[in-house]
């Protein structure tokens, strides 16, 4: 490696950059002829890092620094070689040798070449690169993929005008893609702040493809073989905990925001207003719909969680995740003056009751009525959502269910403990049986079929 | 503003969105600059043309696009240029170069493109635009400034005209001026932060740049720029220990340097909002909440003033005046945590600042003056400044003047080679401020004098010699009591050291502003007054004040001396009093001096008449004085002296009759007579009435007596009084003979000078008998006096009216022989008294008092000038026991025995040991003939006068 290295220093910055993917190609593609897994040493990673991320590797050696002209040749090519390699093993390795964060200062300049590959890739449709990078959004911790998410919105959403387009027509290109972008751009919109309220393109953007097809929501959880125990930090599986973020704070978020902007001294003109309005509207629109396609795509999750074999055992709808979400609509209903945003807080918690019902039934989220009872307490009232605490009096019809597969969401079978009673019992005399999926207890009751369960928390 | 820069091409519908591959070639296409299909080289428009459309369709481009754009631009002005050039040389577009406008639309278009995006997204483009257009101004501007053609960067004007005409630049000048506005609103930092970087980079030839935007937005430019200023000042404001003297290691300087230069072209026309900005800074600093920033402000704005003497002289008038009690102690509050060595930097820039401040030097000094006063009883407790602070100004203060003093003294002198010496703003403007600084000194309140007048001799020093005249001048003018006169002396005190010629400047700027009319005369008098004083004090060396001052108003007599006929009586008596104590010159000019009499006896009489006792004493003094001077002041003393108090109108002030009364006159005039009409008729008619014939003595025929003239309406007392006064004056002025400034004791016998009594007799027969004719000095025989009639009339009736002409008689005859020279009066008189007793029907000679009287005072009189001899001189005694014709015989006796020993001085002989003249009447024969009237008078009157006979004994 050293003479490799000797031999790029003499070269110009673009070139050595380019020698090093070549020889990163050679090194990899010889590795993977040997053994299935290569582990990746030092060498090339070092190599990547002073090459092509251009951290000086001895102190006060001048970097040599590509100008945005060689960076974009070099994006060029970085793009045409994922399209030309053939073999998929090579490419996802090279891949994930130059993308994976390993926590130096490379990680910067790294991800910065990134976010411009994948823009680049989006832009003249490179669909192995997209690929590429939709194994990176899953296998990368969600810091890093909201980086990544974010300098695409910025692209496309906010610099160029008319360029979101462009990124519109990826869906038929990758949807897988699509799918882990949706979900990092869930993450990285949270609606906490002002700033954080997804752009109306953005959320446009995503409405229309999740409309066309609900199902593209599903295609990573799909097409993934199960590690039931997700590892934290890392993106969710679906975008199903964020979207059903967007639509219940969606109304409140708004809310706050043009409160903020009236309060700001800034009152707008009245052609703006009219516009802000307007766009306000469509906005409200798109979230209806919204909401919709994730009510749809929940019902749907039964079928698919039965079929994994996974039902009552994976919440794809992590329960501690919607326990934020609950304290998070208090917090902005107490914020918002009640009397002047009532219709906001309706809406807001008839959105909540909905998915939480739908989620509930569908299996997606694993909690009982009583642990929904207790968060839920200081919520402001809301008769739907009084309802799917206290129960429905009649079982709720659902045609995705077989006929006599009601889940008996109300009364917990006798034994169980009413409330959480610890999260952590991995040697549970109960279920030895499956010692590898971490299951969850649902609250459904199928005579006949026995569940290990265990109580959440 | 799109609507205006929207190229030609923009009207077109937007092209449809590229497929990806249409993309890709086109990256290839730009990123080779060889066109895919042919497979030619892509000229620059093309290749531009490109770029810009991956501006529009692929974002992650942007960079590499802008950078591309670079060089066109560059090769727009490169052509423009060469355009200019050539048109200039005369040579056309004949320079086998593209012609220029082929470029002008993809200028154009990259302009629409950009004006577009920041329109869009105005939060993420216009930092990104601003910045890459900001220093692509800088970049073009710094390699063509050398260029032939190019204005050197000191003529802003002419560079920003040939900037503005070239396309790309006032382009690119366009999309900057789009940024910063649509960010105005929010948060124009970015864009502010790009402009002060590539200043510091590029900084002459960019300063076109900073000139054009500032004057678009002058608020945002002057807020931004500042607060990046500080900002700045803040990341690198570690260690503001070398603020006064930065190196030029340090860090900070360039950008701060920028500012400065940025403000400073801005002052021209914006340094209210400059100052406003600067002021809210230091405002908003004070506040309660403390952030880095708001510490590092005032340092900042120090900084700022230290590099920039425009700023300073902006600010610092204004900032004293919003320096209230409560800001200061706020002040304190926010210092009073930094470290001992910051503080005193920081007064030592403060102090520095201070040196350098012209415009509202004098305010600040008051202020600092003010502040540093300690409280006083008066002062309301709530607006008290902490008396830390009060310490703090005191300290600052003090160093100011150290500063000050060390500036002035070592200037050094001026010589021809030396570059001029450093000027010292704050004296400089405080040069106006004299007056006011005097004001103040003279106050004498606490401390605050003292500082005061070190800061008046520093500034007298610094710009001498004018101001250090003046202020010798004002406070000389101004000081009421000795011990504000003592600042003067002090002030002349530390000046004479190093000053020659001082004194004599002051005095001739006195004089000089006197005459100018330039001072109000309570001032004048007040200079006056202590200009005296000073003279009067006593006790000092040779080289004080008192003594020096004396020689140097001697030279300035005779502009003094006009002053003494100043119309107001105050200035007058000043003025006297100042010449009275100032000694007089060995030799004075004739011209000046008799100015110098005439106006001083003037004076003297006016003063008399207005009865006021200290004034007759200043003016007696002075002349008294002036005719101690030499003999011809003595002389002209003596005359003028004479020649007044017979005036017509001074001699009411003794009892005479003052100008003829106007009823006469208004006969006359009521007549209306005309000499040409009653010459006319005078052959004609006899007309007598109202005619010059009709005019006799005792008035006109047909109208009856004159009317007698009232007497002045005085009192007997202040006549005396009057009189008295101005016959001791001529006493001492006659006791002339001790000339020159040495005072030595009077020798109580002697008398009257006889220059001086000759000098007065001559004046006496001047004023009374002007007619020459017939008036030697010996007498003729008492016949031809009837050809003298009418004259001795005259000689008698002015007597008459003028009570006061024989006391003068007397006195000429006290200074023997000069009675002499009065003998046609002495005659005169004599030859009326005789022909008036001879005519007298009255039994008793008290039956015509004045005649009496006159009889006895003649005789004395000439008896005292030894022109009688002592028994005939001395008949006077019997006269008013006689009978008229007795007295005239008697006077008759007198008049044969003057006819026949004639009065000539030559009959007086000196006496060296008694300092008189005598007269030996032993050589003139016998008297006992003349003496046979008056014996036989006793023997008629033995009855009354036998006691008497003993007396008249030979």
């Amino acid at each position: 490696m050293s003479d490799i290295r000797h031999s790029l220093l003499r070269r110009d910055a673009l070139s050595a950059a380019k020698e090093v993917l070549y020889h990163l190609d050679i090194y990899f593609s010889s590795q993977l002829q040997s053994a299935p897994l290569p582990l990746v040493d030092k060498g090339p990673a070092e190599l990547l890092e002073e090459f092509l991320f251009q951290v000086p590797k001895e102190r006060g050696a001048p970097a040599k620094r590509l100008n945005s002209l060689q960076e974009l040749q070099l994006l060029e090519i970085m793009c045409n070689y994922f399209q030309e390699q053939t073999k998929d093993s090579v490419r996802q390795i090279i891949f994930s040798s130059l993308f994976s964060p390993q926590g130096n200062k490379a990680d910067d300049s790294r991800m910065a070449l990134l976010g411009k590959l994948v823009s680049m890739a989006v832009a003249v449709c490179r669909v192995p690169v997209l690929e590429c990078a939709a194994f990176w959004l899953q296998r990368t911790p969600a810091v890093y993929c909201v980086r990544l998410a974010r300098a695409l919105v910025d692209d496309y959403c906010n610099l160029v005008p008319g360029s979101i387009q462009t990124l519109k027509q990826i869906f038929s290109a990758s949807p897988r893609f699509c799918c882990q972008f949706i979900t990092s751009v869930t993450a990285l919109y949270d609606l906490s702040s002002d700033d954080l309220i997804p752009p109306s393109d953005l959320l446009e953007l995503i409405v229309s493809w999740i409309f066309e097809d609900p199902r593209l929501i599903l295609i990573t959880f799909l097409n993934t073989p199960i590690a039931a125990n997700l590892p934290i930090g890392f993106l969710e599986l679906t975008p199903l905990t964020g979207l059903i973020r967007w639509c219940v704070k969606a109304p409140l978020a708004y809310k706050r925001k043009k409160k903020a902007s009236l309060s700001n001294g800034h009152p707008p003109s009245k052609t703006a207003k009219d516009s802000a309005a307007g766009d306000d509207r469509d906005c409200h629109q798109l979230y209806s719909k919204l909401h919709l396609s994730v009510l749809q795509v929940l019902m749907m999750l039964q079928g698919h969680l039965t079929e994994k074999n996974l039902y009552g055992r994976l919440g794809l709808i992590p329960f501690d995740h919607v326990v934020p979400l609950v304290e998070e609509i208090n917090r902005l209903s107490d914020e918002l003056n009640p009397l002047n945003a009532s219709k906001e807080i309706e809406l807001a918690l008839d959105r909540l009751a909905q998915a939480l019902q739908v989620a509930m039934a569908s299996g997606a989220l694993l909690c009982t009525r009583d642990d929904l009872r207790t968060v839920c307490s200081r919520l402001p009232h809301n008769n739907l959502l009084q309802l799917v605490i206290s129960g429905p009096v009649q079982q709720p019809t659902h045609g995705a269910l077989p006929p006599g597969f009601y889940p008996h969401i109300h009364t917990p079978p006798l034994g169980y403990p009413a409330h959480a009673a610890h999260p952590a019992l991995p040697a549970h005399p109960a279920h030895p049986a499956h010692p590898a999926l971490p299951a969850h207890p649902v609250q459904t009751f199928i005579p006949g079929m026995t569940f290990p369960y265990r109580p959440i928390r | 503003m799109s609507a205006l820069c929207d190229p030609p091409g923009a009207a077109s519908p937007p092209r449809p969105p590229l497929s990806s591959q249409e993309l890709a070639q086109e990256i290839k296409a730009f990123l080779s600059g060889v066109d895919p299909v042919h497979g030619t080289k892509l000229t620059l428009k093309e290749h531009a043309r490109c770029a810009i459309l991956l501006l529009r369709s692929l974002p992650p481009a942007r960079h590499a696009v802008l950078e591309h754009l670079r060089a066109v631009f560059d090769e727009h002005v490169c052509t423009h240029l060469l355009e200019r050039e050539s048109g200039e040389a005369g040579l056309g577009a004949a320079a086998g170069r593209a012609p220029g406008p082929s470029l002008d639309d993809v200028v154009q278009e990259v302009q629409h493109v950009l004006s577009d995006f920041v329109r869009a997204n105005p939060k993420a483009w216009a930092p990104v635009v601003s910045a890459w257009s900001i220093d692509l101004m800088g970049q073009l501007s710094s390699k063509y400034a050398g260029r032939h053609g190019v204005p050197h960067a000191s003529s802003l004007n002419e560079l920003l005209q040939l900037w503005m005409s070239c396309k790309a630049t006032r382009t690119l000048m366009d999309i900057y001026t789009q940024c910063l506005s649509s960010m105005i609103s929010t948060c124009p930092d970015a864009c502010v932060d790009a402009l002060l970087d590539t200043s510091v980079q590029h900084s002459p030839h960019f300063d076109w740049v900073v000139a054009h935007i500032g004057s678009s937005f002058p608020n945002t430019i002057i807020s931004r720029v500042l607060s990046c200023g500080l900002k700045d000042f803040c990341v690198h404001g570690a260690a503001p220990v070398d603020l006064l003297f930065p190196t030029a290691a340090d860090k900070r300087v360039p950008k701060i340097a920028s500012v400065v230069g940025i403000l400073g072209h801005l002052a021209s026309r914006h340094s209210g909002s400059i100052k406003q900005e600067l002021l809210r800074m230091f405002h908003e600093s004070l506040g309660p909440m403390r952030d880095q920033h708001q510490k590092a402000t005032v340092p900042f704005l120090l900084q700022l003033a230290v590099m920039s003497p425009m700023l300073l002289g902006t600010i610092s008038s204004e900032l004293v005046d919003s320096l209230k009690p409560s800001v200061l102690n706020q002040l304190h509050q926010h210092f009073a945590s930094l470290p001992r060595e910051d503080l005193e930097n920081m007064v030592s820039i403060v102090v520095h600042l201070i040196c350098q401040t012209s415009a509202g030097a004098y305010r600040i000094l008051q202020f600092l003056v003010n502040t540093a006063m300690p409280a006083s009883v008066i002062t309301t407790p709530g607006l008290a400044v902490h008396d830390s602070v009060r310490e703090a100004c005191d300290r600052i203060i003090q160093l100011l003047l150290l500063n000050l003093q060390k500036l002035v003294y070592n200037r050094g002198a001026p010589s021809l080679g030396d570059a001029p010496p450093r000027p010292v703003p704050f004296l400089d403007e405080l040069k106006g401020h004299v007056r006011e600084l005097c004001v103040e000194t003279l106050r004498l309140e606490r401390k605050r004098f003292l500082w005061q007048h070190q800061l008046l001799g520093l500034l007298a020093v610094y710009c001498a010699p004018n101001c250090a005249t003046d202020a010798l001048f004002y406070l000389l003018t101004l000081a009421h009591s000795q011990e504000e006169l003592g600042l003067a002396t002090q002030l002349y005190a530390v000046l004479s050291s190093c000053m020659t010629d001082l004194l004599p400047a002051t005095v001739k700027k006195c004089v000089c502003q006197i005459h100018a009319g330039g001072l109000p005369e309570q001032h004048v008098v007040q200079l006056f007054h202590n200009l005296a004083l000073i003279v009067q004090w006593e006790g000092e060396g040779p080289a004080s004040m008192s003594t020096q001052l004396g020689a140097v108003l001697s030279h300035h007599l005779h502009d003094l001396g006009q002053l003494l006929l100043h119309r107001s009586p105050e200035v007058a008596e000043a003025a006297s009093l100042l010449l009275s104590v100032c000694p007089m010159p060995r030799a004075v000019r004739p011209a000046h001096l008799l100015v110098i009499v005439r106006s001083a006896v003037h004076q003297f009489f006016l003063v008399l008449r207005r009865q006021s006792p200290t004034s007759l004493s200043y003016s007696s003094r002075l002349l008294a004085r002036l005719s101690g001077t030499s003999p011809a002041a003595t002389k002209a003393v003596l005359q003028q002296l004479v020649e007044g108090a017979l005036h017509r109108g001074n001699a009411e002030l003794f009892g005479g009759l003052g100008e003829a009364p106007s009823g006469d006159e208004a006969g006359l005039e009521g007549a209306r007579v005309s000499l040409l009409d009653t010459n006319r008729r005078f052959t004609a008619a006899v007309n007598f009435s109202g005619s010059v014939w009709s005019v006799f003595h005792a008035g006109v025929i047909g109208r009856g007596l004159k009317p007698v003239a009232a007497a002045g309406g005085r009192a007997p007392e202040e006549l005396a009084h009057n009189a008295q006064s101005f016959l001791s004056l001529l006493l001492r002025c006659c006791r002339g003979g001790r000339y020159g400034p040495a005072e030595a004791p009077v020798p109580p016998a002697a008398g009257i000078s006889p220059e001086a009594a000759k000098a007065v007799a001559v004046v006496l027969v001047e004023s009374v008998c002007p007619d020459v004719t017939g008036s030697e000095l010996c007498w003729p025989p008492e016949e031809h006096t009837r050809s003298t009639v009418e004259r001795d009339l005259q000689i008698c009736r002015r007597f008459r009216d003028n009570p006061l002409l024989f006391p003068l008689l007397r006195l000429v005859a006290a200074g023997r022989p000069a009675l002499c020279y009065c003998s046609v009066l002495l005659r005169g008189l004599l030859a009326t008294l005789m022909a008036h007793w001879e005519a007298s029907r009255e039994s008793d000679t008290t039956g015509s008092p004045w005649h009496l009287q006159a009889s006895c005072a003649l005789v004395a009189c000439m008896a005292e000038g030894s022109l009688l001899p002592p028994v005939l001189g001395n008949m006077h005694e019997i006269f008013h026991q006689l009978a008229p014709f007795e007295v005239h015989l008697l006077l008759l006796s007198v008049w044969d025995y003057m006819r026949d020993n004639s009065p000539l001085p030559q009959k007086f002989t000196f006496q060296a040991d008694r300092g008189l003249f005598f007269r030996d009447f032993s050589r003139d024969g016998d008297v006992g003939k003349y003496l046979a009237v008056l014996h036989s008078v006793l023997h008629k009157n033995i009855d009354r006068l036998g006691l008497l006979a003993g007396r008249f004994r030979t």
